[in-house]
């Protein structure tokens, strides 16, 4: 697979020679090429999670999950899509232990920092079908059988791409399989907003929760040290959030800088201010009333409002 | 009375018309057949049986270790530490295993690794080396957070072999899944045991500048002379490239006693590195992986109090 690969790349770089370069150095698409050894990389992380991390795992068949994974290597890069996976999904899903789900958006190092290798919580990277993909790229050449190792299409290059189309299926699998209390981590530092209204959370997540298995949702808006609050609890994209999730029926709390994760961002700036841990303690909660006691919530938000500014100094 | 042998009595039929002799010989010779054939068939079994390994009181080389140190390989060199991406993952995991396979697993040497060794050399920063002993998941944890500072276990060595456990057999080719030896219990010059102090030799000798320590505090041997850390790597810094080996030792968040770097064995420690002419320098509960502990309880007051 390889050398032919490498074959195709050749012919294609001698036909880029020929014919007048698309677009920057003559690549065809905007994301990274297909990482080089990808079998060899996916059967190594795929027995490596099988045998070390998870022993209940031992029967997964690593050479049948690449064998269902692989046919989108032959597929034209812009026609793959998530159902494309659906046989490579079905061999590698798992169970996810109850309230150890944890989604996320714009905070990827972050998240598997605090997640620690799937012992506190398990995020889409550390479930199999996730850990498989992570940093990985891939994608046939577009016209030739044969991987591309220049470039791969983006979602801005076309929809449906190899790479997008796999993290669709793995989330939407994730989000069905997540029960118990959900969390998300958002970045409340990031200027675009932390709730990306169009994103693999929103349209490839939340859809896909299964309400009848979730008790409710924690969301963790956190504020990078030393940059600014673009948004926090009840502001702006967050605000969106929590109104949707409210729509759909759910049980959610918002929490601004989760002390656990807050500690975790310390660690890198443990002489910042903002690591003093007097103000590193408090935090400010939104909650949803209770479904069942709205007339409650009269003397519910006024509780609230007594009980946070004790809290705080 | 005459002696004379008694016939059948005509209401019994003779089977086959055979005499007894003769009857007794097809016996024989039907039951030395039987016999034969499971001869045969036990020699065919045991044949196609695999060569038996020798019986060991550790674990067993880890299931797909090959491929795991490929996967492990081509992740380092192509995502980890790109820099490194020239590195042929295929010689470097056959010279892995050649380290290994036919051989007595409780007669490594450090040359068995040679080949390997020098396939996988790389160069850690300055100031950068981070050793430990007895912290190995906060060590780790704060490596993942500040990804400037290398453990053994960052070198793309270290990152292959780390948690996994591999033998051979000097009768087989192949790897022995079933048992390895144990260090205590079997030998201590086994496949891993030399793998790893001869990469933690290495890296110690490739450290310069300021070299960290992460210690645990909390443990009545913080400094244990039987330690890798101790055995091999401090023995094996060099002092014309490393002046100060700087210890932090850090406690369990639950149960902070006095001041650890006034430990007996930290002064011990102090000794060695003195008569080495190498500076050491001790910090008590450094603060940012004070940080990392408090992750796991928050509510801590040692987390609380801290300004």
């Amino acid at each position: 697979m390889a050398a032919l690969g490498r074959a195709s790349s050749l012919l294609s770089l001698l036909a880029l020679l020929l014919v007048p370069a698309a677009g920057a150095g003559g690549a065809r698409w905007r994301g990274e090429g297909t990482s080089p050894h990808l079998r060899s990389i996916f059967l190594g992380r795929c027995a490596e999670y099988s045998s070390l991390l998870s022993p209940e795992l031992r029967d997964k068949n690593c050479t049948a999950i690449w064998e269902a994974f692989k046919v989108v290597l032959d597929k034209d890069p812009c026609s793959v899509f998530p159902s494309d996976y659906e046989l490579f999904i079905s061999l590698s899903r798992h169970s996810i232990p109850r309230d150890k789900s944890l989604f996320w958006e714009n905070n990827h190092l972050l998240v598997t920092s605090y997640a620690e290798n799937a012992r506190r919580f398990m995020p889409l990277c550390d479930v199999l079908y996730g850990r498989i993909g992570d940093f990985l790229s891939w994608c046939r050449q577009e016209n030739a059988s044969g991987l591309d190792y220049r470039s791969c299409p983006t979602s801005e290059d076309c929809e449906n791409n190899p790479v997008d189309s796999y993290w669709k299926m793995a989330s939407m699998q994730y989000s069905r399989d997540s029960t118990g209390v959900i969390h998300v981590m958002l970045n409340g530092s990031e200027p675009k907003g932390a709730y990306p209204v169009k994103g693999f959370f929103a349209d490839f997540e939340i859809p896909y929760l299964q309400k009848d298995k979730i008790t409710r949702i924690e969301i963790w808006v956190m504020h990078e040290i030393g940059r600014p609050k673009v948004e926090s609890c009840g502001e702006g994209s967050v605000k969106i959030l929590e109104e949707r999730l409210e729509k759909m029926g759910f049980q959610y709390r918002c929490i601004n800088d989760h002390l656990p994760v807050k500690l975790l961002m310390c660690v890198d700036h443990s002489t910042h201010p903002d690591c003093a841990l007097n103000s590193a303690v408090t935090s400010t909660r939104r909650e949803a009333p209770p479904l069942c006691a709205e007339h409650g919530a009269s003397l519910f938000i006024p509780f609230l409002v007594v009980l946070a500014s004790v809290i705080q100094p | 009375m005459a002696d004379h042998r008694f016939r059948p009595v005509s209401g019994e039929k003779p089977c086959c018309d055979i005499s007894k002799k003769a009857r007794i010989c097809l016996c024989v010779v039907f039951g030395l057949l039987v016999v034969v054939i499971i001869a045969v068939v036990v020699g065919i079994v045991m044949w196609r049986q695999p060569p038996q390994h020798q019986e060991w009181k550790g674990a067993g080389t880890t299931a797909h270790f090959y491929e795991i140190i490929l996967g492990r390989c081509y992740t380092y060199t192509q995502i980890v530490r790109p820099e490194l991406g020239h590195k042929d993952c295929q010689k470097i995991g056959k010279a892995f295993t050649n380290a290994f396979l036919s051989k007595d697993p409780c007669g490594s040497t450090e040359q068995d690794y040679q080949p390997l060794m020098e396939l996988t050399n790389q160069t850690v920063p300055c100031d950068k080396t981070l050793l430990w002993s007895k912290t190995n998941e906060l060590v780790h944890e704060y490596a993942w957070v500040q990804r400037e500072l290398f453990t053994l276990e960052n070198t793309l060595l270290g990152y292959m072999g780390d948690g996994l456990r591999w033998c051979g057999d000097l009768g087989s080719s192949e790897m022995n899944y079933q048992s390895c030896p144990d260090r205590r219990k079997d030998c201590s010059n086994n496949s891993v045991s030399v793998f790893w102090n001869t990469v933690s030799k290495r890296f110690a000798e490739d450290a310069c500048g300021v070299v960290h320590v992460l210690l645990n505090g909390s443990v009545h041997n913080t400094f244990d002379e039987r330690s890798t850390f101790a055995r091999v790597e401090v023995f094996n810094l060099h002092p014309e490239k490393v002046h100060t080996l700087q210890a932090w030792v850090m406690q369990d968040i639950r149960n902070i006693s006095s001041d650890s770097c006034s430990d007996a064995s930290i002064k011990n420690l102090k000794l060695i590195l003195s008569k080495r002419n190498i500076t050491f320098t001790c910090e008590d509960n450094y603060r940012p992986i004070r940080f990392l502990q408090c992750v796991k309880y928050p509510e801590h007051s040692s987390c609380r109090s801290k300004i």
